[in-house]
C-alpha cells in the first residue's frame, strides 16, 4: 500500500513540475509576499522615524513617543498576513483545477482505477502533493521575514504562528480546490469553482445586518476570515486547528467520492 | 496461470439507456476471446465492469471465483488492461511510466526493475525507452500500452481495440503478440476489425445493442468460412435507423 501511494506521489511531483504552472505560482506568490512584506516594513519604519523625529510629533502625542497602535503586530503582521491570505486565494486553484479533472479529461483515470488501487490512495497521493506544494510556497515566501525579524530579534514565535494559520488555511483551500477538480473533467469550471467556494466562505460579516444575532453567530463560525485572524495575532487556538482540519478533510472526502461516483455512473 | 472468467447477467444500464443487458458468458482459461460488434454494442462498457472500472447495473463478473464487485481489488491484481486509444501519461519517459504502472501493481525492487526490462525487450521498446511518450508513434504508444498491461504477467490480459490507428504493418506485428500471448494467459480482445478476430481468438462473442447475439467457436468460425459473413448474417436488419 505504501509503494502504491509513494509512486503516485512521485507521479504527481513529476506532473506538478513538469508544467511550467508550477514555477509561475510559486516566483509570482514568492516575489509578491517579499515585496508587500518589505513595503509594510518600510511603512512602519516611516511611522517609527516620524514618531521618534523631533518637531515632528502632533500635539495629540508626546514628542518622541511611538503611539502604543504603533507596532510590529498592527503594522506588519495583521496586513502581511492579509497579504498572504489572498495570494494564496489567487494562486492555489491554479494548482489544484489541474489535479484531478485532467486525469478526467484525458481518460487515464482509467488506467489509474482499473490498477488494485483504492480511491482514496490515489486521492491522498493527489491531496499530500499538492500540500506540499503549499509548504513549499509558504517556506520560500517566509524566508525573508524569518531574516528579518530574527535579525531584529522580534517576535520569531509569532511569525511561527502566522505561517501555521496560513499553511492551515492553504492546505483547506487546497483540498476544496482538489475536491472542486475531482468533481468536473474541465480545469477553467474547477478553478471557477475553487475561487468561487472560498470567496463565499471568507466572510459572512457584510450579512449580519440582516441576520439575527444567532444566526450571525453562527455564519460567522462558519467564515473563514475570523479563524485567521487570531493567527495573524500570534494565537494558536484549538478550535482555528479544528476548523480548517474539518474543510481538509471534507475536501479529501468529496474527492474520495467523486472517484467512486465515476464507478457507480 | 491463466484465468477463468464467469460474467453473470451482467447489466448496465445509463438512466434509461440499457448499455449491455443480461450478459452471460464463460471463458476458459488461457482462451482468446474475442468480444464483437458494431458501435455501442456494449463491449467496451462489459470491459469497463471486468476491469473494476465501472459498477454493474445488476449481475456480477467473476475472476477465478472473485467478484468484481465485492473483490474488486483481488480481481485487479489479476488482470492487465490496455484501453482504447492509448490512455498514457504523455510527459512521462517510457522507463519511468512502466515502472510506475509496475508500482502501482506492487512490483518493486528487482522484480520491478526485472519486469520492466523484460516488458521493454519483449514489446521492441529499448530504442524509445528513454523518450517521452507523448512523442512517441501510434504504433509505439499502442507497445506501451500492451507492455503495462503485461509488466505483472498477469492471468488475465484484457486489450480493447488494440489495432485503432495502425497501418497494417504494425497491426500484423500485434496480433503476433496477441497470438502469442495464449495458452499462458486469458486474452479478452474487444474489436471491431473482424479479420483481428479472426486471426486471434478462439472463440467470439458478437453483441449487438447490449445484447449478446451469438458466440461462435473456433471451428464454426472455420467452417463458415469468413466472419464477416457471419456478422452480417447476424445483424442484418438490425442496422441504426
Amino acid at each position: 500500500m505504501r509503494r502504491r501511494i509513494a509512486a503516485l506521489f512521485m507521479k504527481e511531483l513529476r506532473s506538478l513540475f513538469a508544467s511550467p504552472i508550477a514555477y509561475v505560482v510559486l516566483t509570482a506568490f514568492v516575489s509578491l509576499s517579499a515585496v508587500y512584506f518589505f513595503q509594510h516594513l518600510i511603512s512602519y519604519n516611516q511611522l517609527l522615524f516620524a514618531f521618534q523625529s523631533e518637531g515632528l510629533a502632533t500635539t495629540d502625542f508626546d514628542q518622541g513617543t511611538v503611539p502604543l497602535q504603533i507596532n510590529t503586530l498592527n503594522e506588519l503582521f495583521m496586513p502581511f498576513a492579509g497579504d498572504l491570505h489572498l495570494f494564496l486565494l489567487a494562486v492555489i486553484p491554479l494548482i489544484t483545477m489541474r489535479v484531478f479533472a485532467e486525469e478526467r479529461a484525458t481518460g487515464t483515470d482509467e488506467l489509474l482505477l482499473t490498477t488494485p488501487l483504492r480511491t482514496w490512495e490515489l486521492a491522498l497521493a493527489k491531496h499530500a502533493t499538492t500540500y506540499l506544494f503549499v509548504m513549499l510556497l509558504l517556506g520560500v515566501s517566509a524566508i525573508y521575514p524569518a531574516v528579518i525579524i530574527s535579525k531584529s530579534q522580534l517576535g520569531m514565535a509569532h511569525l511561527g504562528a502566522l505561517y501555521l494559520g496560513q499553511l492551515a488555511y492553504g492546505v483547506a483551500i487546497a483540498a476544496i480546490g482538489l475536491a472542486c477538480s475531482s468533481l468536473t473533467r474541465s480545469q477553467v469550471v474547477a478553478a471557477i469553482v475553487a475561487y468561487a467556494v472560498p470567496f463565499i466562505l471568507l466572510d459572512f460579516a457584510w450579512l449580519d445586518p440582516v441576520l439575527t444575532e444567532s444566526a450571525a453567530g453562527i455564519l460567522s463560525g462558519a467564515a473563514i476570515q475570523p479563524h485567521l485572524d487570531n493567527f495573524a495575532r500570534g494565537v494558536l487556538e484549538f478550535r482555528h486547528a479544528v476548523y480548517f482540519g474539518g474543510l481538509t478533510v471534507l475536501g479529501f472526502t468529496v474527492s474520495v467520492a467523486s472517484l467512486e461516483l465515476v464507478r457507480a455512473r | 496461470m491463466a484465468a477463468k472468467i464467469e460474467a453473470k447477467k451482467v447489466s448496465k444500464r445509463f438512466g434509461a439507456h440499457v448499455a449491455l443487458a443480461h450478459f452471460d458468458v464463460e471463458i476458459a482459461p488461457g482462451e482468446i476471446f474475442g468480444l464483437i460488434g458494431p458501435n455501442g454494442a456494449g463491449k467496451t462498457t462489459f470491459l469497463r465492469i471486468l476491469t473494476g472500472y465501472w459498477l454493474p447495473t445488476e449481475g456480477d463478473v467473476y475472476v477465478d471465483g472473485d467478484s468484481v464487485v465485492e473483490q474488486r481489488e483481488r480481481v485487479q491484481a489479476k488482470l492487465g488492461y490496455a484501453c482504447e486509444q492509448p490512455k498514457l501519461y504523455m510527459d512521462h519517459g517510457v522507463e519511468t511510466f512502466l515502472r510506475l504502472m509496475g508500482q502501482l501493481r506492487g512490483l518493486g525492487g528487482g522484480d520491478l526493475s526485472l519486469a520492466v526490462e523484460r516488458s521493454i525487450e519483449r514489446f521492441e521498446l529499448q530504442e524509445v525507452a528513454r523518450r517521452r511518450i507523448g512523442v512517441l508513434s501510434k504504433g509505439f504508444q499502442q507497445r506501451v500500452s500492451l507492455a503495462q498491461a503485461l509488466l505483472h504477467d498477469p492471468p488475465l490480459v484484457v486489450v480493447d481495440e488494440p489495432t485503432v490507428g495502425l497501418d497494417p504493418r504494425q497491426q500484423l506485428e500485434l496480433r503476433r503478440i496477441l497470438q502469442g500471448l495464449g495458452g499462458s494467459h486469458t486474452l479478452l480482445l474487444c474489436t471491431h476489425q473482424l479479420r483481428e478476430a479472426e486471426a486471434c481468438c478462439d472463440r467470439v462473442a458478437l453483441l449487438d445493442r447490449g445484447k449478446l447475439l451469438r458466440t461462435f467457436s473456433a471451428d464454426e468460425l472455420e467452417s463458415a468460412g469468413s466472419l464477416e459473413d457471419l456478422f452480417l448474417e447476424q445483424t442484418q436488419g438490425r442496422s441504426d435507423t
